[in-house]
């Protein structure tokens, strides 16, 4: 029908800009619009609330799940090889149960953020990063509820004030820097690709059992606890455990010994370094994508 | 193509816009095969269109300027909605140039963001800040929000128990609100009761004649009439004509017409609106009709019919044939008729229809039609409620026959 006979004779209208010059430009459209994507987080906060039975129960409904499947788990594991299960270990798995259903909250709902918005991509124009780092506040939110929750029921089990305590901030910044690079990208893979939140909820999903939630690396014996600390939320974790519970100062190293007489590490500092490795650029990376592929969301959400 | 040029303003360069028919990949099964393609540089390039693939804007240009409302019309896919969104930066065009300086107000999608779970209340801070309202503005402009959209009292229900109505009544209010540098005004003039629409418009006009560079698409031709200084007429993502308001629309209308069948018994050739393109309600009109009849196929029972058909819902107001005129027309060869008409219609554009009947089989309505022209009325002596052309037609340059009251339909 059309025929291509009338060429276009301009060339195209702008080089794509470089890799730092993208991320900058992403950075400048968020905090122009941050009132726009305090406004969307508001919305999210308000609707997930709004005629809901369980109201604010919500942020500590998932947290409350997870120490109670961490318990059982301890429990079985304990009742195999004849240790027990402390209160502190309550503790701990209730902290990084925390940690966890901040980082599978985010990417569950993140991950379906502009497809969900579909509507607003296709009709308004706002630069797009606003809506995934809105997801994310929005999450942080609920996770702020469940962290008070955890500080008024943590004293129950015979965890003190630590002066390590100064580590939370940067462990939970840590936190956020991963989550947010995790979900920027997601998002943006789920609005050309609609398999990717399915994808995304299977891995969530048995997720939880590769990352030491219910259990700490140690107990993996040497080669075991290897492959874990592969797991990039491992340090944060651990960092979170023997922080906050242990009292222990991170940049020290901490070693036990495994039943079989070997040494394994319980900590090593380089650990976050190793971390920051993957949130810092993840999200940088993550960004430049987003950013360089938003043109093209209006014609595919 | 100044550079440094801060003037607001709407800038469209050369813009071409590649669509895509049909389904795109959307999983990765289907995705790989075509990077695989892309690479191996069997994919087409920017210029060229690939399989399934169409032009929606082909080398389209124009500006806007502070002080012009210029106007894009054209039939439904004729690209208009793309240049919207090419503009607003939506989608991006494939090829060319589209910018838009200054802070731009777009009256697209009035509640779009509106989401069906919050307040009335909610929804006008969260859609103001998608149009790109700072938070303070939209309080100190909150009250005058509520008032111009009529929702009061419901201001603080979810706005999924408003009606339709109450709905982009506030969306429309929100974005009136704005104080743009540049408007984008897209077909929301249809918003709400009669009297909000008459309200909505006059807020647009105001905001249309501050001096502020101003687009407007519509499909409601008197309202482009009425508010542009020159229009845009698309076809098929291309501009066919730019130049004056009215001339634009008589090409867009001319579109619309069937040309004259030479194999009919009466050939209608030419139409003429001797009074004019631009009347008040209540004048009357002057029509001057020439055609010619085809002796070897005419019965002697032929008619030629006037009708006037309101341009907004294509309604027929009035039709005005030949015989009742008293006019018969010649056995053989040309002829010409004038018909004269009273235009006790709203103001509005119409058209003038002629087409050719058979006397006594009115059931099988027109067998021919002719040309026809348009007339835009103005306000002029208030509209009566019937309309009432009192319709005179003569033959030639011969004097009235008959002088007669015509009753047809309602406005």
């Amino acid at each position: 029908m059309e025929s291509s006979l009338t060429s276009p004779v301009l060339p195209a209208a702008a080089r794509t800009p470089g890799f730092l010059r993208s991320f900058a430009e992403a950075v400048r459209d968020v905090r122009q619009h941050r009132e726009l994507m305090l406004e969307f987080a508001r919305r999210d906060i308000r609707i997930r609330y709004k005629q809901a039975v369980m109201g604010f129960g919500w942020a500590i409904f998932m947290p409350i799940l997870i120490v109670l499947s961490g318990v059982m788990i301890r429990y079985a594991m304990g009742q195999a090889s004849g240790g027990g299960i402390g209160q502190t270990d309550i503790a701990a798995i209730a902290l990084k149960g925390v940690a966890w259903s901040f980082f599978a909250g985010a990417i569950t709902f993140g991950t379906q953020v502009l497809t969900a918005n579909h509507n607003l991509i296709a009709k308004v124009f706002f630069p797009r990063e606003v809506l995934p780092v809105a997801a994310v506040l929005a999450q942080t939110f609920d996770t702020g509820i469940g962290m008070v929750a955890l500080a008024l029921f943590v004293p129950f089990l015979g965890v003190g004030l630590h002066p390590t305590l100064i580590w939370l901030p940067l462990l939970l910044a840590l936190l956020w820097v991963l989550t947010a690079g995790v979900v920027i990208f997601l998002s943006c893979a789920n609005l050309f690709f609609r398999d990717v939140k399915y994808i995304v909820q299977v891995i969530l999903t048995f997720g939880i059992l590769f990352t030491p939630v219910f259990y700490e690396p140690a107990m993996m014996g040497v080669k075991g606890s290897i492959i874990m600390w592969l797991n990039p939320l491992t340090p944060i974790l651990e960092g979170l455990r023997l922080a906050v519970v242990e009292g222990h100062n991170l940049l020290l190293p901490l070693t036990t010994v495994a039943r079989d007489g070997a040494t394994v590490d319980v900590w090593r500092p380089a650990s976050l370094l190793y971390t920051a490795a993957w949130a810092v650029p993840g999200l940088l990376i993550a960004t430049v994508i987003f950013h360089r592929s938003q043109s093209a969301f209006a014609e595919n959400v | 193509m100044s550079e440094r040029d801060l003037t607001p303003g709407i800038e469209f360069e050369r813009v071409w816009k590649k669509f895509q028919r049909g389904e795109r990949h959307d999983s990765l099964r289907d995705f790989i095969p075509s990077v695989a393609r892309q690479i191996m540089g069997r994919g087409p390039t920017a210029a060229e269109l690939g399989a399934n693939q169409f032009w929606a804007l082909k080398d389209v240009s124009f500006s806007v300027k502070p002080g012009e409302v210029v106007g894009i019309i054209g039939r439904n896919g004729a690209g208009k909605s793309t240049i919207l969104k090419t503009l607003t930066r939506i989608i991006p065009p494939t090829l060319g140039r589209a910018e838009t300086r200054g802070r731009v107000g777009a009256l697209i999608e009035i509640a779009a963001g509106f989401h069906q779970d919050l307040t009335g209340k909610e929804n006008v801070f969260l859609q103001g800040a998608i149009m790109g309202m700072p938070r303070s503005l939209i309080r100190q402009r909150f009250d005058d929000i509520v008032e111009f959209s009529g929702v009061g009292p419901f201001i603080d229900t979810p706005v999924k128990r408003y009606s339709s109505g109450m709905n982009a009544r506030l969306g429309f209010a929100i974005a009136a609100h704005l104080s743009p540098d540049v408007l984008i005004i897209d077909e929301v003039l249809s918003v709400g009761d009669f009297e909000f629409q008459q309200r909505a418009f006059g807020r647009m006009k105001a905001l249309a004649q501050s001096g502020i560079p101003v687009l407007v698409v519509s499909h409601q031709l008197e309202r482009v009439a009425e508010l542009c200084t020159s229009v845009l007429l698309m076809e098929r993502g291309e501009v066919r004509f730019a130049g004056p308001t009215l001339e634009a629309i008589r090409q867009y209308l001319a579109v619309e017409q069937v040309p004259s069948d030479p194999d009919s018994p009466v050939i209608l050739e030419q139409i003429a609106l001797e009074s004019g393109e631009q009347l008040r309600s209540g004048d009357r009109a002057r029509v001057r009709l020439a055609g010619r009849v085809n002796p070897e196929r005419a019965t002697g029972k032929e008619l030629v019919v006037l009708s006037l058909r309101n341009l907004q819902d294509g309604r027929t107001l009035a039709a005005i044939t030949s015989d009742h005129g008293g006019v018969t027309l010649p056995g053989s060869g040309p002829f010409e008729l004038e018909f004269e008409l009273e235009l006790n219609v709203q103001p509005g554009l119409y058209g003038l229809d002629s087409s050719v009947r058979v006397k006594a089989q009115t059931r099988r309505g027109d067998i021919a039609a002719g040309p026809g022209a348009h007339v835009q009325v103005l306000p002029g002596r208030p509209f009566e409620g019937t309309v009432q052309p009192n319709a005179t037609v003569r033959l030639g340059a011969e004097a009235p026959v008959e002088n007669l009251p015509q009753p047809s339909g309602n406005s």
